[in-house]
């Protein structure tokens, strides 16, 4: 959706979203843009859209409104114009939404899609083509794709193979095995006989702690007993960092990822 | 680790029909929301079957589902298991909707959550949603398989865009279309005080996540939870069929009379 970023000497003021209604710039409250300047006239200009256009229009302001210091009284707003008022800036973005949706989904296109109740399904070969539309779109934008995290990289599809696993060494206490290595989504620490450390004696709870695994960042979260990590009471969610030591009932262990 | 379970659904103010459908096993600690689509009441077949579908299979005594010995994905040998009850529902529904012309088409989300010895297994096939509310805070444990989740991640639009974007309506999975599905699946560990949230995009279309968390850190009681998300989603319009169950994990009785003698 289009909107004007309000500046003021390079630093961002605020956004203001230019949908259906009047934008008004001006000094008094009643504006929808305030400029508390006495350069600014009380009701200096406004911004509205007409039919595909954006338009502004100076409201016989004392000092006039500029684009690209130009003086206007009306004017189609192109995306990038810079809008100065006084001493304040709005640059206006014309917003990537409207293009890229008629685009990606033109009219002429629409009727093919199924229509089911209002919710419309992409078969595979479809997604495809528009998959790849998008990605040009995003690539003709210069749009940085969003830094897709551990979980939305691959979520559903069998984990990846990660560069790294992580690793616990047993530094002191009973266990069965010298080190674990963290390989599953889920690891669990407890007498319980799913736990990937097994735990043994009478007073060691069933399940201690679980390790969940997303990628290379795992998070341990203390499920019963008593669980320190670095020596600190562990009382929520951690994610665990390289080098961590965690105590859990009696057993000390280092966790690395390797 | 006990739980309490509340659910509710409501055809919604714009609707005729209630596609939605749903199902809470709480001995079992299985808990499923679909949003049927479809025309002509296909879509509330296509959701109701998949309902029926998971409760047959989950609950069937005879582990005929291999129990993966090597475990090559990593997944717990229950997720696998939950992953292939929805593959299942697919392939019912696919079937009965090449069988009926009728029905051509119908199909339905899928978000559904296993929840045993404190850890919950994930699966979800579409836009309804799971989430996990824990001190205060709201983790969304599922991403919409939609075409404007796809374009916030090619950065062609920002998040907040998403809710007047013309193609929001647009799947990119849901069972019940192609013979094959990709099934999400993940594993959540669960703490008592922990709530899980399952949702049609009925609830989430109207009520944004910071509303879903108050409604949690406020009534606290899940039923409670479920009936304000459902009079909320009213008051704002109710565009769409709502449906939301709403799992709170407690302490076992013997664990908090365990802990209190261990001090």
């Amino acid at each position: 959706m289009a909107k004007l970023i309000l500046k003021f000497e390079d630093r961002v003021l605020k956004e203001i979203p230019v949908g259906a209604g009047m934008v008004k710039i001006g000094r008094v409250p009643d504006n929808t843009v305030m400029i508390d300047n006495p350069a600014v006239s009380s009701h200096h200009a406004r911004v509205f859209r007409d039919g595909d256009a954006f338009v502004l229009e100076d409201l016989q302001s004392t000092n006039g409104t500029f684009v690209n210091d130009n003086r206007v009284t009306r004017h189609n707003l192109s995306n990038g114009d810079v809008i100065a008022v006084g001493k304040h800036r709005l640059v206006f973005e014309r917003g990537a939404q409207e293009e890229a949706v008629a685009e990606a989904a033109p009219s002429e296109e629409a009727p093919v899609l199924p229509e089911l109740g209002g919710t419309v399904f992409l078969d595979t070969k479809a997604q495809r083509e528009l998959m790849a539309k998008i990605q040009a779109q995003a690539a003709a934008q210069g749009g940085q794709p969003a830094a897709p995290t551990a979980k939305t990289a691959v979520p559903g599809a069998p984990p990846p193979a990660p560069a790294r696993v992580g690793v616990l060494t047993v530094l002191s206490g009973k266990a069965d095995q010298a080190e674990y290595r963290l390989e599953t989504a889920t690891s669990v620490i407890g007498k319980s006989d799913t736990a990937l450390v097994r735990l043994k004696g009478w007073f060691k709870p069933k399940l201690a702690a679980a390790i969940a695994r997303k990628g290379e960042t795992y998070t341990v979260t203390p499920l019963g007993g008593k669980t320190l990590v670095n020596k600190q009471p562990l009382t929520g969610r951690y994610e665990l960092k390289d080098g961590d030591v965690l105590e859990v009932s009696g057993l000390t262990l280092q966790f690395n990822l390797q | 680790m006990r739980l309490r379970v509340g659910a509710a659904t409501d055809v919604g103010q714009v609707r005729k029909l209630n596609e939605d459908a749903y199902t809470v096993i709480p001995r079992q600690g299985v808990f499923v929301v679909c949003d049927g689509m479809g025309g002509a009441a296909a879509g509330e077949v296509a959701s109701q079957m998949t309902i029926e579908t998971i409760q047959k299979v989950l609950t069937s005594n005879d582990n005929n589902i291999p129990a993966p010995a090597a475990n090559p994905s990593g997944y717990l040998a229950r997720t696998e298991r939950l992953a292939e009850a929805v593959r299942e529902s697919n392939r019912a529904i696919y079937e009965l909707a090449q069988e009926d012309r009728k029905k051509a088409g119908m199909g339905t989300t899928f978000v559904g959550v296993w929840v045993e010895d404190n850890i919950a297994s994930v699966a979800h096939v579409g836009d309804s949603r799971a989430y996990l509310w824990h001190g205060d805070l709201m983790e969304a444990l599922t991403e919409d398989h939609s075409l404007v989740e796809a374009q916030v991640k090619a950065g062609v639009i920002r998040r907040d865009q998403v809710e007047e974007s013309k193609v929001r309506s647009v799947l990119l999975r849901a069972l019940g279309q192609e013979p094959q599905v990709q099934v999400d699946v993940s594993e959540v560990p669960l703490r008592p005080g922990d709530y899980l949230l399952l949702c049609s995009d009925g609830l989430t279309r109207v009520v944004p996540d910071s509303g879903l968390a108050r409604a949690i850190a406020i009534l606290r009681e899940p039923q409670r939870i479920c009936n304000y998300l459902i009079d909320t989603a009213n008051s704002r319009g109710g565009p769409d069929n709502i449906t939301v169950v709403v799992v709170q994990v407690l302490d076992s009785f013997w664990q908090r009379l365990w802990d209190r003698l261990r001090g």
